[in-house]
């Protein structure tokens, strides 16, 4: 397949028009007292619509999206987002809803946000759920204040302070531990999975809770799972379910049958809302029994045939952004639920881990595979050998977007070597795996040269992180008021390798 | 005769799962298998689930109609005058904001951690963040957060890597919702806030009280919004900082405001934070929101979430990257300044386009329309026996306080409800054992806001008001 991205050379938009250092203060607001005004206007361009859209649409060219290529981050679940979704949420009757109105104006909202919370609980085995989060590590971190207040209720909040994770576990895991006010502390890996005996030897009266996400970033699933329940529960912990992985296993086991006592999960991974270049996404807290009591408020709660907000939830932490959660988003899952149904979410498990599978089979006689090779929705690949050719992952990583498809996740799980973690979803064709593998394996053969040389079908040429980090410019300001830094010397940046 | 094969997956595929006759059955094939369920051997049997109960999958028309069937059971406030505001703003976007945001290559993107294929949506960040810089005076801005209480929340965390002390000072009018954020970030490093009573006649902070709670010492940060959760101006907001001394001060403070006021940069901010959403992103029931964050460059390395900048592909040519990554999760791990990773980008993305197509002077000439539709309605008001408004005598742009001497807010709005009008919001903190001294109402004007608009409410509070003397 013959690929070049769009090349604009499209300047910064202030470059568009000229821009007066000192634009002219705005008219006075009657009532604004001389000392709070703005004494010179917002240095910004004075554009035409065409010139913005134009802009704009320029830069969307230089930029992959699901919809252009496929896109297999490990842990990411990019599937493809239904365009139906878009649709429904751009009514009005979604879009033009002010948090703040009236009960009695918004019933058909707060009966959405209802049947996706106890949809998403039956989902997870859990109690209750809340569409709070805006992002699943705003729902670890409030999973982990729940956690805080039960504990201190026991009376035991001064006592277990250390919070376990496995060595593959996400970033958000450790850094939310430590936000809670909690100490994170790592527990090695055995073969990819939790090493039970290592488990079991940290485990004590200190320890808060444990934090898996099962599958786990190995791309396996964690067979051990029930006697880790009975390992962290003996101990007095509590057990924490990182839902980022919840695409492999929908309808088939739930954080709540395996054991864990609180979960957050992704909307935008497993129920298909857009990534929108990083974000927005949507996070759900899911509680068993013991640990629903200290769900966000507002709950919404149904009395007769109508729905009301109960803010009367005395366990409750309180809030944890403003309004009830990303219900832009949440629509968009609603309808990605309603569409599948229990047998299609089923569906959707069982397809991904057959991509998953088919591809790490096809692929493996490219790289190793570090572990057993039986792996659920995603899979993990080292490219420590493509070192004997002076060759690094990131290069390989380079060389594929030279194909017009997107990068696996490289260089996480880092008790992998080299390692790259893929993940390709449900909605991916054979036909489009196929594709892929094929655009792999020539990349993979391609020579050292060519490699380091990747990419050269995009919008630029490698990109020089080095150089971002070692002088920041961060902004036009910076720009104009900071000094340049010196001119590259025209050899190919060392590119730091790029993290998930 | 044999009859057709059993699908190997379920018999109905899911409509976006590709179902070409012979694919799933291709793809065990290839792996040696003849059943699915082979590739789940290494889920224990006890911990398998049967049934949830979710009910059938629906065609895309059957999935439209139930949206839509719900749907129908809002009233949108597009429907009634409305006069709802606060941090979250149901202003007009134009059209063409939302056909870029519509742009799929934008949308069904993954953050750009692969600068090479991604230099559109972080060329965007990177102009979002220098338009924050612009508007708050302030040195370095990051590509957002989730949304204005948690970026409150963010630079709480930062004032405490920059400051020793335990307390953080807030104003006792910040809005419920904040507080209850902020109290929540301050819960695990074991911080306290610490709230600042309001003058009783222009609703500013007490800057007496902001001096004793210096004096009394620990303090490590404080906020103070603007407009304040009164919808107001503090006029003694260019002091704060002298008061403060090394201790750094927050500002909350909303975008299109500061199109017309001083950047708080210059009167001494150390971090300013705001929710974008009113640039042109539609509220949708609260979320999603934008998180603006901006701190002076000294804090740059202590402070959270992704940041692009600006650097140089192997051609020496312009290019962008995601920078200072070793502050942040995926690097750094319990030692990151924030667990942040999925962000705002995409809303990030609107809030540039916004600004741009509603240009510089077209903000501050929308603010300016928007406060004098507010005074129009405000001295309306105050002319209603028993209506005090607006109830702080302090400067305000497109939102001011009312004040009922008589009734319950939530009885007035209701009855301002069945008269087609949206009259605000109550400002009580409506959580359990939380002092409720007065029945207050926050009213902002919004493009939709007309005469005709500003005269329903004035007859329906009339009404409102009349209906209470007479149940009273």
């Amino acid at each position: 397949m013959s690929f070049r991205q769009a090349r604009w050379d499209e300047p910064p938009i202030w470059e568009l028009a000229s821009v007066p250092e000192s634009p002219a203060a705005p008219p006075p607001v009657p009532g604004v007292p001389e000392r709070l005004r703005r004494k010179r206007g917002v240095r910004w361009p004075e554009l035409s619509e065409l010139e913005v859209v134009r802009h704009y649409t320029r830069l969307s060219q230089m930029n992959f999206g699901i919809d252009t290529s496929i896109y297999p981050l490990g842990s990411c679940t990019m599937k493809y987002n239904p365009k139906v979704s878009e649709l429904l949420a751009r009514r009005p009757g979604a879009a033009a809803l002010h948090p703040y109105q009236p009960e009695a104006t918004a019933q058909g909202a707060m009966e959405l946000i209802w049947r996706l919370e106890r949809a998403l609980a039956k989902i997870t085995g859990m109690a209750e759920a809340s569409l709070q989060p805006a992002a699943g590590a705003h729902g670890e971190y409030a999973a982990l204040l729940m956690v805080r207040r039960h504990l201190a209720e026991r009376g035991e909040l001064e006592r277990r302070t250390e919070v376990l994770l496995p060595d593959t576990a996400h970033g958000t895991n450790p850094a939310s531990a430590q936000m809670a006010g909690f100490t994170a502390r790592e527990i090695p890996s055995t073969n990819g999975c939790v090493d039970l005996a290592q488990l079991r030897a940290a485990l004590s009266d200190r320890t808060a809770c444990f934090m898996l996400t099962n599958p786990n970033t190995a791309g396996l699933f964690e067979s051990e799972i029930l006697e880790i329940a009975e390992a962290v529960h003996s101990a007095g912990a509590l057990l924490y379910y990182d839902g980022a992985n919840l695409n492999a296993i929908l309808g088939i086991t739930s954080p709540g049958r395996m054991g864990f006592d609180v979960a957050h999960l992704n909307l935008h991974k497993t129920f298909a809302t857009p990534h929108g270049g990083g974000g927005p996404g949507a996070g759900v807290l899911a509680a068993s029994e013991r640990l629903a009591p200290y769900l966000p408020i507002p709950r919404v709660v149904r009395r007769g045939r109508k729905y009301r907000w109960e803010y009367d939830r005395p366990k409750s932490i309180g809030k944890i952004k403003t309004g009830y959660g990303n219900f832009g988003l949440d629509l968009r899952a609603y309808a990605f639920l309603l569409a599948h149904g229990e047998e299609g979410l089923r569906h959707v498990a069982r397809r991904a881990v057959l991509n998953s599978n088919y591809l790490a089979h096809r692929l493996s006689a490219e790289l190793d595979r570090p572990f057993r090779p039986l792996v659920k929705h995603e899979f993990v690949l080292s490219g420590a050998r493509l070192r004997e050719r002076g060759v690094r992952t990131l290069d390989l990583a380079k060389r594929l977007l030279d194909e017009g498809v997107h990068a696996p996740t490289v260089y996480f799980p880092t008790i992998v070597e080299e390692s790259l973690m893929i993940e390709p979803p449900e909605t991916e064709s054979r036909r489009e795996l196929d594709r892929f593998a094929e655009a792999f394996e020539r990349a993979i053969r391609d020579t050292p040269e060519a490699l380091h040389r990747a990419p050269q079908n995009l919008a630029v040429l490698r990109v020089d992180e080095v150089r971002a980090a070692r002088y920041p410019r961060l902004s036009w300001k910076d720009l104009r008021e900071t000094a340049p830094p010196p001119a590259p010397d025209g050899s190919m940046p060392p590119s730091p390798p790029p993290k998930p | 005769m044999v009859g057709p094969a059993r699908a190997p997956l379920g018999d109905t595929v899911p409509r976006w799962i590709s179902d070409e006759p012979g694919e799933e059955e291709g793809l065990l094939r290839a792996l040696g298998l003849t059943e699915v369920d082979e590739l789940f051997s290494d889920i224990p049997r006890k911990a398998r689930i049967g049934r949830l109960g979710l009910g059938a999958g629906r065609e895309e028309a059957e999935v439209v109609a139930e949206i839509d069937r719900l749907l129908e059971r809002n009233r949108p406030y597009s429907k009634f005058a409305n006069f709802l505001g606060g941090r979250i703003a149901p202003r007009f976007s134009p059209a063409a904001l939302d056909a870029i945001l519509s742009r799929s290559e934008f949308y069904t993107a993954y953050t750009p951690y692969q600068p090479e294929a991604s230099q559109g949506m972080l060329q965007a960040l990177f102009e979002f963040q220098s338009l924050w810089v612009e508007l708050t005076g302030l040195d370095v801005a990051n590509a957002s957060l989730y949304d204005g209480a948690t970026a409150a929340g963010e630079a709480l965390l930062l004032c405490r890597r920059i400051h020793e002390g335990r307390r953080f000072l807030i104003p006792a009018s910040l809005p419920w919702e904040e507080k209850s954020v902020l109290e929540n970030y301050a819960t695990g490093p074991g911080l306290t806030v610490q709230e600042i009573p309001w003058d009783s006649s222009t609703g500013s902070l007490d800057l007496d009280a902001v001096d004793r709670a210096v004096q009394s010492g620990d303090v490590f940060g404080m906020l103070a919004d603007l407009p304040n959760g009164f919808g107001h101006l503090d006029e003694g907001l260019p002091d704060l900082k002298s008061r403060l001394g090394t201790i750094p001060l927050v500002v909350a403070a909303d975008p299109l405001a500061l199109s017309v006021l001083e950047p708080p940069g210059e009167f001494g901010a150390d971090i300013v934070v705001g929710e974008g959403q009113g640039f042109g992103i539609p509220p949708s029931y609260g979320g999603p929101l934008l998180g603006l964050f901006a701190c002076r460059r000294e804090h740059l390395r202590a402070s959270p979430g992704r940041i692009v900048g600006a650097t140089v592909d192997a051609a020496g040519r312009p290019a962008y990257a995601l920078t200072l990554t070793t502050r942040e999760q995926h690097i750094r791990r319990s030692r990151a300044t924030s667990n942040i990773c999925t962000n705002q980008s995409l809303v990030a993305l609107g809030f540039v386009v916004y600004a741009t197509l509603v240009g510089p002077r077209g903000l501050a000439d929308l603010e300016r329309r928007l406060s004098e539709k507010a005074r129009t309605l405000a001295s309306g008001l105050g002319g209603i026996e028993g209506v005090s408004a607006p109830r702080f005598n302090a400067p305000y742009l497109h939102e001011f306080t009312v004040e009922l001497r008589r009734g319950s807010a939530l009885e007035f709005l209701d009855r301002l409800r069945r008269r087609k009008v949206l009259g605000g919001h109550a400002l009580a903190d409506p959580r359990p054992g939380r002092p409720h001294d007065a029945e207050r109402i926050l009213v902002a004007a919004t493009e939709a806001v007309d005469d005709t608009a500003i005269q329903r409410y004035l007859r329906s509070a009339r009404a409102a008001i009349e209906a209470v003397g007479v149940s009273a």
